[in-house]
């Protein structure tokens, strides 16, 4: 399957992650001919403890557990959620949806939008999905994702908005994943996407108190 | 949710059983062998794990068992009615579930064979050896548990809807294997049926001609 980059937007030290951020984001888009396309939807749950489950739309049946702390991914049927709430011990801690909509601009395919509660629309995060058609090689796709990312950030930086997406790369071999693209290296890159959303809105807490 | 009975009969009356279950089911048999693991964590129910190893590929699911039902109406059903999830999973599972701070409570390898059909309900009737491993995973070197003795399994899935008519088809079908082995739930034994024997004979003497 095609491979994927999932970027979140960092805020600069001192500023939030807003509505007014997430449209410039949106036109931005467009302003390089992106091709809006339609809604898009994924969803991410913290259970306890330190468990990350993750549904994905191009794989409606399946569901991924993630255990980021020991390089744990786990593709299952869409049941395992069912078992995990059985499992007394595992209580859905928090779950976030990743919302918004899908651009196409030639052999790329774009997803931005907002990360919020499943039981509120306060928003929480910004992310956006970089998606590269032709090749499943993550090696033999590095620079012209590279080069994509380039061009991207800097057509963002012209609308002088107060941070930057951040595209952080886990280690899939760590994992136990190859080269060649799948869903479950869409499911570890949301995981970490998770956890440096989750950090960031603890680091503006601590700052606020 | 499932129905399900279990009984043992001996293993020189299997083939018999084989043919008697080819004639009411039509259908091919499935060969298994399953390598079920069964974890535990603290006071919780056991979490059973199951792979399944068919024509050399190797499939993974997690069963998660829950109890049974209660209460006056279920102990006069005759079959046994569960509560039970499963889902397929890729095989880094026990890597996970250890993870979690489950343990290893037991295993056990399954060998045998399965039939799959539609009576009144989607029915699975399985025939096993149940084999313990000496050695942890080694599943080459397993040994019965009970020489000799084979379980027969048979289950369906129902819903809170159904589960009354399930029942019922179950039911009806385990009496025409009444001759050759005494199906009822699990962890109530009645051992093997005089009639095996006689009825076994019957079967392998004509290729399953006789009608029981």
């Amino acid at each position: 399957m095609p491979l994927k980059w999932v970027l979140h937007w960092q805020p600069n030290a001192g500023s939030t992650v807003n509505s007014q951020i997430l449209s410039e984001v949106s036109q931005c888009v467009e302003s390089i001919n992106g091709l809006k396309q339609g809604r898009w939807k994924a969803t991410l749950t913290l259970y306890k403890p330190h468990t990350r489950g993750v549904s994905v739309p191009e794989q409606p049946n399946k569901y991924y557990l993630i255990i980021r702390g020991q390089r744990i991914v786990l593709e299952a049927d869409s049941s395992i959620q069912t078992i995990m709430e059985k499992l007394q011990s595992y209580k859905t801690r928090l779950a976030l949806n990743f919302d918004g909509f899908q651009y196409q601009l030639g052999d790329f395919q774009l997803r931005v939008g907002k990360v919020s509660p499943t039981h509120s629309e306060n928003l929480r995060g910004i992310f956006m999905e970089v998606e590269y058609l032709p090749i499943s090689s993550m090696e033999k796709a590095r620079q012209i994702m590279g080069e994509f990312l380039e061009i991207w950030q800097e057509a963002v930086s012209k609308r002088s908005l107060p941070g930057q997406f951040m595209h952080i790369e886990p280690n899939f071999a760590e994992y136990g994943l190859a080269d060649h693209y799948t869903s479950q290296h869409t499911a570890v890159q949301y995981a970490t996407v998770m956890a440096q959303l989750i950090a960031t809105v603890q680091a503006v807490q601590s700052v606020r108190n | 949710m499932e129905c399900v009975v279990q009984g043992i009969i001996e293993t020189q009356h299997v083939e018999a059983l084989e043919i008697l279950l080819q004639g009411l089911c039509g259908v091919l048999k499935e060969r298994l062998r399953i390598h079920e693991i069964c974890l535990k964590s603290g006071p919780n129910l056991g979490e059973f794990m199951h792979g399944c190893s068919f024509r050399g590929s190797t499939l993974m699911t997690v069963r998660h068992i829950g109890g049974a039902m209660r209460g006056a109406g279920a102990e006069q059903i005759s079959v046994l009615v569960r509560t039970m999830v499963e889902s397929k999973v890729s095989k880094n599972v026990l890597r996970l579930f250890y993870a979690l701070g489950y343990k290893l409570d037991h295993e056990l390898l399954r060998v045998g064979f399965a039939f799959h059909f539609q009576r009144g309900a989607q029915i699975t009737v399985t025939v096993s050896s149940v084999n313990k491993m000496l050695k942890l995973h080694a599943t080459d070197e397993a040994v019965p548990v009970t020489p000799g003795i084979q379980m027969v399994e048979v289950t369906a899935p129902a819903s809170a809807e159904n589960y009354t008519e399930v029942v019922s088809a179950v039911s009806s079908f385990c009496e025409y294997l009444a001759p050759l082995l005494h199906l009822s739930k699990p962890g109530i034994s009645t051992g093997v049926v005089p009639t095996a024997a006689a009825a076994a004979a019957s079967l392998m003497s004509d290729g399953g001609g006789t009608t029981l």
